[in-house]
């Protein structure tokens, strides 16, 4: 009878620790995880044509030569918005290391302006209409959710493509392990 | 002791189990945010008025996952049934730090699309759907369509006001 009662506390305690650690996740956002095949050669991404804030023609291409971290994102999606403070300290961490950020959002263009200076972003904020989430789709994301993010390569190449909020120290050590910076 | 080990047993594989499998891929749209139709005729809700009739579209939302009061977007194809409105109910206030004020709505809602029985017509109809919604904390869906059968049988001509009164003024939005 007395050997009952160590086991039952230890019974209690674990069961009392699972409770708390399902109470603690609940609320924790969960990490970005891996989107689907890719379907885009490298010449198409850099070749997507999107616009800048003024209304003027923008390509991937044209940061051919860095590695790119590509973020789908939009103005009305809460997650995509609690994730860009990280990826503003990482541009300015790694602007110097041949990393750029680019977000691509099929939205207002008033409201993605008005994030952008609230925020203070620090890399582009391109636009586009149906071709932004074609593309995304194109690089995995085969349930068009938001936010999606594709590490590329400086030839375009996708290196690797998430879908969910990438917390930035994990988006760090990628960058780092990428670059062997 | 031994009546204690599957007491214990019980409790180490809730504990181990208590752990969400967060890495797991979100749910698709058309799983996440199930919508059926149907036909409804409501009683008069005061005396002198006549019935309602219309369609209920009705969402069912997984746990964990809501839809955008505001972005949902209803069209019945094809157009020869003249429709007013959509019908929402207020859904949950949210106060968004960039957004403002809006609305959600979680695991099951009915928005009402009236409208006027002597303009239906028989027949077949698709009810499309542009929703959009998030999975709580973790993704947004961008907009995604989704489509419900509603079959308007023959016959179902009842007048929706009384014959002695004035036909009611044309619902809001409708093309004059």
């Amino acid at each position: 009878m007395k050997g009952w009662l160590p086991l039952a506390g230890i019974g209690l305690l674990a069961g009392l620790a699972g409770v708390s650690l399902w109470l603690a996740d609940r609320h924790a956002t969960p990490p970005a995880i891996e989107a689907g095949p890719v379907d885009a050669s490298p010449a198409a991404i850099q070749s997507a044509l999107f616009r800048d804030g003024d209304g003027a023609p923008r390509s991937l291409g044209q940061f051919a030569g860095k590695v790119l971290v590509v973020n789908f994102w939009a103005t009305w999606c809460t997650p995509c918005r609690e994730e860009m403070p990280g990826f503003v300290k990482l541009q300015s961490r790694w602007q110097d290391r041949g990393v750029q950020f680019v977000g691509l959002a099929q939205d207002d263009p008033a409201k993605v302006a008005a994030f952008g200076r609230e925020l203070g972003v620090n890399y582009p904020l391109w636009l586009g209409e149906e071709g932004v989430m074609a593309l995304s789709r194109r690089l995995g994301n085969r349930l068009g959710v938001l936010p999606h993010t594709v590490l590329l390569d400086g030839q375009g190449r996708v290196i690797e493509s998430r879908i969910g909020v990438f917390a930035e120290p994990v988006l760090e050590s990628r960058l780092a392990a990428i670059t062997g910076k | 002791m031994k009546k204690l080990l599957p007491v214990l047993a019980t409790c180490l594989a809730a504990a181990a189990s208590a752990a969400p499998a967060s890495s797991d891929e979100p749910l698709d749209p058309d799983k996440a945010f199930v919508p059926t139709a149907r036909l409804v005729a409501t009683a008069p809700a005061a005396a002198g008025t006549g019935e309602r009739h219309g369609i209920d579209v009705e969402y069912r939302i997984e746990p964990g996952y809501y839809l955008y009061r505001n972005r949902l977007k209803f069209e019945l194809h094809p157009a020869n049934v003249l429709t007013g409105p959509p019908e929402f109910p207020p859904g949950i206030e949210v106060d968004d730090p960039f957004l403002g004020k809006s609305a959600i709505f979680r695991d099951r809602v009915t928005i009402h699309i009236p409208f006027a029985v002597s303009m239906a017509r028989p027949g077949h109809y698709r009810v499309r759907i542009v929703a959009q919604g998030c999975a709580e904390d973790r993704i947004c869906y961008s907009p995604f369509v989704q489509e419900v059968a509603v079959n308007i049988p023959p016959g179902y001509r009842v007048m929706d006001f009384p014959a002695t009164q004035a036909p009611p003024a044309a619902p809001r939005g409708l093309p004059r």
